[in-house]
């Protein structure tokens, strides 16, 4: 439900009374997204600013008939708080969390794929869809209605993007943080027939790390499904010490396996094009999708 | 996070998978285990080690303390050897067992190769089978992959499979693999453990924890992770940039970039501002780690701030440089978000001169002047 997402997807908040939770409701509020209420465990708010709160995800969507939540639980909490969305008949979860159990990941993953939901998480700042919502945090100074997608691995890299394509006159059609954990919702190859069908999008930016294989797994759908529209992909991380996880914790690379040479090499040839830098990106973005002077 | 292979041999051993008869010695030895000959294998949590000239095979008690006084302190694939673990050479057919989370199916993949050896893992061509994360499961996966074995101990051999499955599943590890496992007409004995666990999942795991906190100094950037809540990754201790950065992909990012151009960044950082609360102690941590270091010529700051009130963390940062005598070197910062000059003017009056800038190219180039390098 990524393509069809609006301003008019009715979302809540789980955990809206806490400190995060509330903030960024106000934040997504401000930013268009139709926030129709959220749940805490709180018995004495019945409101805050204005939104109904709720005791269960249950008794949020049958009040308010959301469709997508914004889980804003603790990594430990996650699990129950997905289990809850999904109970509820919620189709699109978004887990910002950082530091989600991987077990825990899997059994999340199991769930939301029995359920035909979609997650997006843990450890994302969110998505959006300029210029009509977004589902999380992104910064509103990098969000520009446009016509490049973007999907990333990394929060702040893409903010880094995402600014400067706004500073060269550039926009987003849609923008998926997938998350930095190795076992999470969406991944990148999930994404390809979104935006490939998607009529707003011209063109992906990829913003990979090194560690496990959703480049290269996205470099083989990217060439089975026919390369139907550009794509340019950032991956960090070739300095990345081998053993240890670069704060990411999908961002491990072990021997040979998860290197940036391996994403490099796969996603080059299947016509992708691969930067080692942001201003080289930037510089390319503007050459494929800036307006003819 | 890799253990060293002790610890994954320690894991293994307690749920019954065979492991040679080993001492772990921090210098020399004067008993072996068994007849030999023996290897000396440095305990670094890295692969490739064999390669590396990580593992030295011996005849005598002599060459063995000759290995053990080559290896330990030596500098190997970036990590200083403090231990070498000691074990009767095994011997047999070499096989290949692993067992891992694959992201991708929500599940197990379970993998077996009659060709053990260091090439396997890069051969590409290794049997796996997906099955769903239990324990039976991958003991029919397990039945699958081994029909085509005709070794005595075949019944050895998914019995070690079991065991791995149950460990990784109850001790939440990403990887359990046996490189090589040798197979022979007695049983099967597991020559290498290499075990990654989740540190996110660390709360709940009290054997792991104390395992990584009783080697302080061989997981230095997970306990410091551990300690202090941040990342915090030291790359080369003759770095000449250090990174005060918030975010892991950025932080990568421009490690890469500072690379590229020729300098050397000291350390991978995710500082996170929105965890500092008003206090200036994760900043004072990290400068005292970084000052730590005599190459030592520049510092970096980079904050893209989503909410973050850049005021408040100028505040903090000024406050941090002012309780940190030791930075004696320039910094650069780079800020993107709110109240930006009220943060300048707050830096100005921490250091005098400091470049503060809303763009990092510029903050890039300031880099090269004062380290040296090439633009």
């Amino acid at each position: 439900m990524i393509g069809t997402l609006s301003r008019a997807t009715p979302v809540i908040v789980q955990g809206i009374t806490g400190r995060m939770g509330r903030t960024h409701a106000a934040l997504m509020r401000r930013y268009g997204t139709n926030i129709v209420g959220g749940t805490s465990t709180r018995t004495d708010m019945t409101q805050v600013d204005g939104l109904p709160v709720f005791a269960s995800c249950a008794d949020a969507v049958a009040a308010t008939g959301a469709v997508a939540s914004v889980a804003m639980a603790p990594p430990g909490e996650t699990l129950a708080a997905v289990q809850e969305a999904i109970a509820a008949g919620i189709k699109l979860i978004v887990t910002v969390a950082e530091g989600v159990p991987m077990h825990d990941a899997m059994r999340i993953g199991r769930l939301v794929r029995q359920a035909g939901a979609t997650w997006i998480g843990a450890s994302t700042p969110g998505l959006a869809v300029p210029g009509e919502c977004k589902l999380g945090f992104l910064p509103d100074v990098c969000l520009a209605p446009g016509a490049i997608a973007i999907m990333t691995k990394s929060g702040t890299l893409s903010y880094e993007v995402g600014y400067r394509l706004v500073q060269n006159g550039l926009g987003q059609s849609l923008w998926v943080g997938v998350g930095g954990d190795p076992v999470k919702g969406l991944r990148f190859a999930d994404l390809l027939p979104v935006f490939f069908d998607d009529p707003r999008t011209k063109g992906i930016i990829l913003v990979g790390e090194v560690g496990g294989n959703e480049e290269e797994e996205c470099a083989e759908a990217y060439k089975r499904l026919g390369a139907r529209k550009p794509l340019l992909a950032l991956i960090a991380g070739r300095e990345a010490k081998e053993g240890v996880s670069m704060g990411h914790a999908g961002a491990l690379v072990l021997g040979d396996a998860g290197t940036l040479d391996s994403k490099t090499r796969q996603l080059t040839a299947v016509g992708a094009e691969v930067f080692t830098s942001l201003d080289t990106l930037i510089d390319a973005s503007v050459r494929y999708f800036g307006s003819a002077p | 996070m890799l253990l060293i292979e002790a610890d994954g041999k320690a894991l293994l051993r307690q749920r019954g998978v065979p492991v040679p008869d080993a001492v772990e010695v921090h210098g020399p030895v004067a008993t072996l285990p068994g007849e030999g000959p023996w290897l000396v294998k440095a305990q670094v949590p890295v692969g490739g080690r064999g390669k590396a000239g990580g593992i030295i095979r011996c005849a005598s008690v002599v060459d063995v303390n000759t290995a053990i006084q080559t290896l330990i302190g030596r500098r190997l694939k970036g990590h200083v050897v403090e231990s070498c673990l000691i074990e009767e050479a095994a011997s047999g057919a070499e096989r290949y067992l692993s067992i891992m989370v694959d992201a991708a199916s929500y599940g197990l993949r379970v993998m077996y190769a009659a060709d053990g050896g260091v090439e396997i893992e890069n051969a590409g061509g290794v049997h796996g089978i997906l099955c769903p994360p239990d324990a039976s499961a991958v003991a029919q996966a397990l039945d699958k992959l081994l029909l085509d074995e005709t070794i005595a101990c075949r019944a050895d051999v998914v019995q070690v499979g079991q065991r791995l499955a149950s460990l990784l599943l109850e001790r939440e590890l990403a990887l359990a693999e046996i490189n090589p496992l040798f197979v022979g007409e007695s049983g099967c004995v597991a020559a290498d453990a290499k075990v990654v666990v989740d540190l996110n999942a660390i709360d709940r795991q009290p054997e792991i924890a104390t395992m990584i906190a009783q080697r302080r100094t061989v997981y230095v950037d997970a306990n410091r992770k551990l300690a202090e809540g941040f990342d915090y990754v030291e790359l080369d201790d003759e770095g000449e940039i250090g990174l005060v950065t918030t975010g892991a992909g950025l932080s990568m990012m421009l490690i890469d970039e500072l690379t590229q151009r020729g300098a050397k960044p000291l350390n991978f950082c995710d500082i996170r501002t929105g965890q500092m609360r008003g206090s200036p102690a994760r900043l004072i941590r990290e400068l005292e780690w970084i000052t730590a270091r005599p190459s030592l010529k520049a510092v970096l700051v980079n904050i893209f701030a989503g909410i973050t009130d850049l005021s408040e963390f100028a505040a903090l940062l000024a406050a941090a440089i002012k309780a940190s005598p030791a930075l004696q070197v320039p910094v650069v910062a780079r800020l993107v978000g709110r109240n930006a000059a009220d943060a300048r003017r707050i830096l100005h009056e921490a250091q005098p001169g400091m470049l503060v800038t809303e763009d990092l190219n510029e903050a890039l180039v300031k880099l090269d002047q004062i380290v040296g390098a090439r633009a």
